[in-house]
């Protein structure tokens, strides 16, 4: 019996580890490339929704999928066209978008459910393993591909550059607008794939939770790193499965229970000040030279 | 051969006519100095050749074709590369990732580092220009990541290589290997343009120079022709005497003493040992040193309140090391900083608040409680501005308008103005054009003229004997020697800053 609460509970923990890890991933992407996603969150809530309705339009969850990643490129396109070519602070840009994503949300699921704060059952859902959404074995060979393309690959060296230098980049004839774009737009396909393994079989206004911030606490704590970032994901993760799982089994008032990921973040982001290393151009925007 | 001809170039800013019908050429195997006074037009020359600006008018030709260079890429595809002044580096990233930078070898997007790298040692090798490609960027010291940069250049293939004042952040050693490496390529048949304000430099290395002043071409010399007090005047546009007029010194009792003074940097390296010198009223006290022997630390512990190891800072015989900044300022202590964008100003203020800055919370700048009296501080700052003639259109201009030049005049009014018993002056001249050095230097023996203690610090080694009375080396940390003005020499202090003569 230990054995299997002990493998439900490393399922679970991925299952739960999955959206705030890909979207982890993402923010890295972004940051990488130099500009400052705190939009996640509102990626997330929208692609959630779409990954839901394409399911439910199409009858297929790889259409549901595939609409997940297109409103995931379109909403990071209004991050990156604010901040990148229009040069609009990226914090306003992102505070901004999480907003607007709430209202997207809602509205969306009036016009098309009838209903404000939720959608229709989607019973077109990835196949389960072990009671878990399969999709989520997909974030460790997608973790381990960023970091192949972050670090083994021009594409990722030159976004890398575009982060730490941009200036540098132009000199030496690389676009950084376009890398730019580049990262923000990963990092919204990467939410795209946050939301397959979020309960596709239905939205819900709210669902998301705040995984996209703690995504960016997972990322930081993974010092800007895909494989960091995953293992902090995992971290926050399996910290809330703990919870899910045993806070009736302990003899702690479940409040604190709860409290445990969003105090785990604190935590670990109090612990991190002075030792992590940001992209040393991330949040500044950049004036490519005249033209 | 002409290896390359700018002709008639003409670049105009709202206001500034920055390029003025400039031409310019360059043989190869050739070094063409282009000096010319900050804000002369020498670096917007070289942004309009590597494709950084554009034009209003005037061609380029290669090899006697015109071509177009519409950003950098089109540059280096016709073979020319720029060594900028603030390094275009990515520090965390690898010698070797920088040098391959933007022109990567690669399989289907996935990179390839081995070739490059023989490649970038072949390179080395050919140039006598020697990195660890392994190491990073960040931690290897400012000589080596210039050679990183003119790596990467010669890595991409360049036959014109642009120096923009390649020497600024060099020490006399490093400056020397430099040389050396400009003359290897020269011999290769490379063409080099190599810009700087310091005439020796310029002098020693360039086949031919060229003198551009307020955007014009003002005359181009061949070396032969060319000396020191000519360059400076058609720099400036009359004659400049870089020799100071300096009466002998009559010191008077001790200003500074500092007592056995030691320091550990945070990570527990020791800076300073043993530190024990004397500046007193009216001498120049200089620190020659190669830059990163404890120059900064040591400058930093007079100005500012810090935590020491061992020893004792006093002025006028009372220790000062639980006085905080104020008031050590209060109690006569000015101080030039060596870094005048991040210490020395508040760059998007006024040029008036930023020359009564320190004494912005005393009468007569502020009246009743704490209220700034605006007027009373304009009408100091046009004062100010007439009497150590800071060129500027009104003193409300922000700092970060003025140029390099007039920002290090203004710093220099502003700790002069108080009239301070002790003077910190760290690398006053840094990145200064000739006219602004020459008033520096004027006003620094005026301070000791008028009894003023000067302490300072420079890696321009003529600057410290141009200046100072007394001399100290500073290597590793230590003082490891100290000469009269009369007994030094530039060679004996050259030995001693690079340890040659440590044990002696």
């Amino acid at each position: 019996m230990n054995i299997s609460i002990l493998l439900d509970f490393a399922l679970k923990g991925l299952e739960m580890s999955a959206p705030i890890a890909f979207a982890a991933l993402g923010a890295v992407f972004s940051e990488k490339s130099g500009v400052i996603n705190i939009a996640l969150e509102g990626f997330m809530i929208v692609t959630a929704f779409t990954v839901v309705w394409g399911s439910i339009a199409f009858q297929s969850i790889w259409m549901g999928l595939l609409f997940a990643l297109i409103a995931g490129i379109l909403m990071s396109l209004i991050h990156a066209v604010a901040t990148i070519t229009f040069r609009v602070d990226q914090i306003v840009s992102g505070v901004a978008i999480n907003i607007l994503a709430i209202g997207v949300g809602r509205f969306l699921s009036q016009r098309i459910f009838a209903q404000e704060t939720q959608s229709a059952i989607n019973p077109y859902l990835f196949p389960t393993f072990h009671g878990i959404n399969s999709f989520a074995f997909a974030l460790i060979p997608i973790a381990f591909i960023s970091w192949f393309v972050l670090y083994k690959t021009v594409f990722g060296l030159r976004l890398r550059t575009v982060g730490e230098n941009p200036e540098a980049a132009d000199t030496l004839g690389i676009n950084v607008y376009l890398l730019r774009y580049a990262g923000v737009m990963i990092s919204g396909v990467m939410c795209g794939f946050a939301a397959a393994t979020l309960y596709p079989s239905r939205w819900i206004n709210g669902m998301t939770g705040g995984r996209g911030f703690i995504a960016l606490a997972a990322m930081i704590f993974g010092r800007w790193h895909p494989i960091g970032a995953l293992f902090a994901a995992m971290l926050f993760g399996y910290a809330d499965t703990f919870r899910i799982m045993f806070e009736t089994k302990i003899p702690i008032p479940s409040q604190f229970v709860q409290m445990l990921p969003y105090v785990l973040a604190i935590v670990v982001l109090a612990g991190m000040v002075g030792k992590a290393h940001a992209p040393a151009a991330d949040g500044k925007p950049y004036e490519m030279g005249e033209e | 051969m002409t290896l390359l001809d700018m002709r008639e170039i003409t670049k105009v800013y709202p206001g500034v006519r920055a390029n003025d019908n400039v031409s310019f050429s360059l043989n190869q195997g050739e070094v063409h100095a282009l000096v010319g006074e900050n804000g002369a037009g020498k670096t917007t020359l070289m942004k309009i050749l590597y494709g950084l600006q554009k034009p209003d008018s005037g061609m380029i030709c290669l090899k006697g074709k015109a071509i177009s260079i519409k950003n950098p890429r089109d540059a280096i595809n016709h073979g020319i590369g720029m060594v900028h002044q603030h390094f275009m580096l990515v520090p965390p990233f690898t010698v070797l990732e920088n040098i391959i930078l933007g022109k990567e070898t690669h399989r289907a997007g996935v990179l390839r580092m081995e070739e490059p790298a023989k490649e970038a040692e072949k390179i080395m090798q050919k140039n006598g220009l020697i990195v660890d490609l392994n190491e990073r960027v960040e931690d290897i010291p400012v000589g080596l990541q210039q050679r990183v940069e003119i790596l990467k250049i010669l890595y991409r293939g360049a036959e014109i290589l642009v120096f923009d004042e390649p020497t600024a952040v060099l020490t006399p050693q490093e400056v020397d290997e430099l040389f050396k490496t400009l003359k290897k390529m020269k011999k290769q048949g490379k063409g080099i343009i190599f810009i700087s304000h310091k005439l020796d430099e310029v002098l020693a290395i360039a086949d031919r120079i060229t003198v551009i002043r307020r955007g014009k071409v003002v005359k181009t010399l061949k070396c032969e022709e060319a000396t020191k007090p000519l360059i400076a005047e058609l720099m400036v546009g009359k004659p400049v005497f870089m020799e100071v007029e300096k009466k002998p010194s009559s010191p008077g009792k001790v200003i500074l003493r500092i007592k056995n003074l030691s320091r550990t940097s945070e990570r527990g390296h020791k800076v300073l040992t043993d530190i024990n010198l004397t500046v007193r009223e009216g001498e120049i006290y200089g620190i020659a040193g190669v830059e990163g022997n404890g120059q900064s630390e040591l400058v930093q512990a007079i100005a500012e309140h810090v935590k020491l190891e061992s020893g004792e800072i006093l002025i006028e015989e009372e220790n000062i090391l639980d006085w905080d900044v104020r008031t050590r300022r209060e109690n006569g202590m000015g101080h030039i900083p060596e870094d005048r964008h991040k210490y020395g100003l508040l760059l998007p203020f006024t040029l008036a608040d930023n020359l009564v800055l320190g004494q912005h919370h005393r009468p007569p700048f502020v009246k009743g409680f704490q209220i700034v009296d605006t007027p009373e501080i304009r009408k100091f700052a046009r004062a100010t501005i007439q009497s150590y003639d800071i060129r500027v259109p009104s003193e409300l201009t922000p700092a970060n308008a003025l140029s390099g030049g007039n920002q290090q005049k203004a710093i220099v009014a502003r700790e002069m103005r108080f009239e301070p018993k002790l003077l910190l002056a760290a690398q006053p001249t840094r990145g200064v054009d000739v006219g602004a050095t020459e008033f520096i230097y004027k006003q620094l023996t005026t301070a000791r003229d008028k009894g003023k203690a000067v302490l300072l610090v420079s890696a321009d080694l003529d600057e410290i004997l141009t200046l100072s009375d007394r001399i100290g080396v500073i290597f590793k940390g230590k003082i490891i020697k100290e000469f009269t003005q009369a007994e030094a020499t530039r060679e004996e202090i050259g030995l001693y800053m690079t340890g040659e003569q440590e044990s002696a």
